[in-house]
């Protein structure tokens, strides 16, 4: 198990601060964050490359912090792989064990069956220059986890990967999981989070912003760059004000949302989730209920079934169901309305 | 273009001239001279014995260069490049007090029973002295260019820090190594000035074309002159052949490390 406790790094203008995570053993962690956010940094330090200016790193009860690189059993497969030029596909691989003195037959041995894990055994004696981007990774793959990491650390793993061969090592980074590895994995794409992650954390100017499992973290975003990562997309700048006990919150475009239990600020960013929405052509009864009126301006098909976009002043995005968007026969450019409880309004500051 | 030409020709021209001024029979004869076989023999042994023997103080020193931040290092690399502006018969004259019988390289050498000052370990040390810079600069520069990155994976899988600069660093620097090598090995060759101050004899290439144009005359200096260039050239030109085989695998991984 992997803990780190109020880890501090200041690198120049930026800095990491009171970095504080918990991942137990064989968990899939995703550290979500845009470039510049800290991620690498902090897998550098987690992985001995750079020491916190404060702070513990512990892993499996054995404070590392100040421990050698070479002595931590934490395995880092860079973004750019970093497998070494000069030597062959084979000669990276087997390097960690040939650092290790370890005799040739064992190491021929071992790096085969890592080559066949990998299922690259097919490219061994070829030079690393020509291979794609793909074969690279799996090579940078095998070449740190022949090391029998404790812990293995993925930067951007997927950035240069055309789709079919993310799909693939997705796969098998999964198989890898399931068989025990724990994994922390550094992206800036939610997309990977939601499809691999057990838990998820999300980095922002050197600071975890929030952290949790997938669905707390995507259907609870706890600010604006959180809710831009879960792909939220109805999001409005709100001008909030209080009278007679009703708080509601106005749109540059006149949208009015009716808010419950909410401090009157001023400008706050408000966002409804999509799936709160409830779409109907006729107004709803329920006066509680915030209801908007506007215009059906686009239908598309999603992963999700239909998207709806509903322009009422501002655009509203909105999930349905195929079999609904049949019953209901919508069209584009058809008179809607938009129900929704205020409860479901996230309000950010 | 004109101008770029004339450069050029300036640079070909005193040369050609020398050999076109150098009769056949005279330069057999020169040929044959053992005076001036064992001179050449001399400067080239010296050089690259000198090259060698610094070479391992001097390549590690431009990896901490390339890769290390410390106290003072900008003055550090100052020092380095002194020689190069320096007047190389002052350099000589500030080595000389450096290694004569009552300097502190010349005790030590008193001790161990020889006299640095005309001796061929004078002469190398007098030749280093004004050439190593360059393949320190050399070496450094291509430190320099090793993606740090590889560096760190190599740590990452277990290397200690100097397996990592015999197995990543050292490889993937090597080219620039070996130019500085050489670069270095050529201006300890064509020494003069820092040389003749600490050793007249045994007689280096330089010194003897010196010596041979101040008692006897241009037409007298000039074939030994032609016969010192054409085996420096020839032994710059192996050398190059040699370093340009690995050329071919290291301009690929430039190419995908960049």
């Amino acid at each position: 198990m992997l803990k780190l406790t109020d880890i501090n790094r200041r690198l120049g203008s930026f800095a990491l601060k009171d970095i504080n995570m918990e991942i137990p053993e064989g968990q899939y962690y995703v550290l979500l964050g845009r470039s510049g956010a800290g991620k690498t940094q902090l897998l550098e330090l987690i992985a001995g490359l750079g020491h916190p200016d404060s702070g513990s790193i512990v892993l499996d009860n054995v404070d590392i912090t100040r421990q050698r690189i070479q002595d931590r059993k934490v395995g880092i497969v860079f973004q750019d792989y970093a497998v070494f030029p000069h030597m062959t596909v084979f000669g990276n691989i087997a390097y960690p064990l040939k650092v290790r003195n370890i005799d040739k037959k064992s190491i021929s041995e071992r790096v085969e069956k890592a080559a066949i894990a990998m299922n690259i055994r097919h490219i061994l004696e070829r030079d690393t220059e020509k291979l794609s981007g793909g074969e690279l990774q799996r090579v940078a793959l095998a070449r740190t986890l022949i090391t029998s990491p404790r812990l293995l650390l993925l930067d951007e793993p997927f950035s240069s990967l055309d789709t079919s061969l993310k799909d693939d090592l997705k796969r098998l980074l999964r198989n890898l999981n399931k068989s025990g590895q724990t994994i922390i994995h550094v992206t800036h794409d939610y997309g990977d989070a939601i499809s691999l992650a057990n838990r998820v954390g999300v980095i922002h100017n050197g600071t975890i912003i929030q952290e949790g499992s997938v669905d707390d973290v995507f259907k609870n975003p706890s600010n604006r760059f959180v809710a831009r990562y879960a792909g939220i997309r109805n999001f409005f700048k709100v001008e909030v004000s209080g009278e007679n006990g009703l708080v509601t919150g106005v749109t540059k475009h006149n949208v009015r949302f009716k808010l419950e239990g909410q401090t009157p600020g001023k400008d706050a960013l408000l966002i409804v989730k999509s799936e709160a929405i409830t779409l109907s052509k006729e107004k709803p009864a329920d006066r509680d209920l915030n209801i908007i009126q506007g215009k059906t301006s686009e239908i598309i098909r999603s992963e999700f079934g239909m998207e709806i976009t509903v322009d009422a002043g501002d655009l509203f995005y909105i999930n349905v169901p195929v079999q609904f968007f049949e019953n209901h026969r919508l069209s584009e450019g058809e008179e809607v309305w938009m129900s929704f409880s205020s409860k479901s309004i996230i309000l950010l500051n | 273009m004109i101008l770029s030409s004339l450069v050029l020709l300036f640079i070909l021209a005193p040369l050609a001239g020398m050999f076109i001024h150098t009769g056949g029979a005279q330069f057999l004869e020169t040929i044959k001279d053992k005076e001036v076989h064992d001179s050449v023999w001399l400067t080239l042994w010296v050089s690259f014995a000198a090259t060698f023997f610094f070479a391992a103080g001097a390549v590690p020193l431009a990896w901490l260069l390339a890769r290390r931040k410390f106290p003072l290092k900008d003055i550090i690399q100052g020092i380095i490049d002194l020689p190069v502006v320096l007047p190389h018969t002052a350099a000589g004259i500030a080595l000389l007090g450096f290694i004569s019988r009552d300097g502190f390289l010349g005790k030590a050498a008193g001790l161990a029973g020889f006299d640095l000052v005309n001796h061929p370990a004078g002469i190398a040390l007098a030749m280093a002295f004004v050439s190593v810079p360059f393949l320190i600069n050399a070496a450094r520069d291509g430190f320099a260019a090793v993606p740090e990155r590889l560096e760190k994976a190599a740590l990452n899988l277990g290397a200690s820090q100097s397996k990592v600069f015999f197995t990543i660093s050292l490889p993937l620097a090597w080219r620039s190594i070996t130019t500085g090598f050489i670069m270095m090995f050529a201006r300890g060759m064509s020494e003069f000035g820092a040389v003749v101050i600490i050793a007249y004899h045994p007689m280096v290439a330089p010194v003897l074309i010196y010596e041979r144009f101040s008692s006897y005359g241009l037409d007298y200096a000039r074939p030994a002159s032609v016969f010192f260039i054409l085996v420096a050239l020839l032994f710059f030109i192996v050398l190059r052949l040699l370093s340009s085989k690995k050329k071919v695998k290291q301009i690929t991984i430039d190419a995908e490390t960049d």
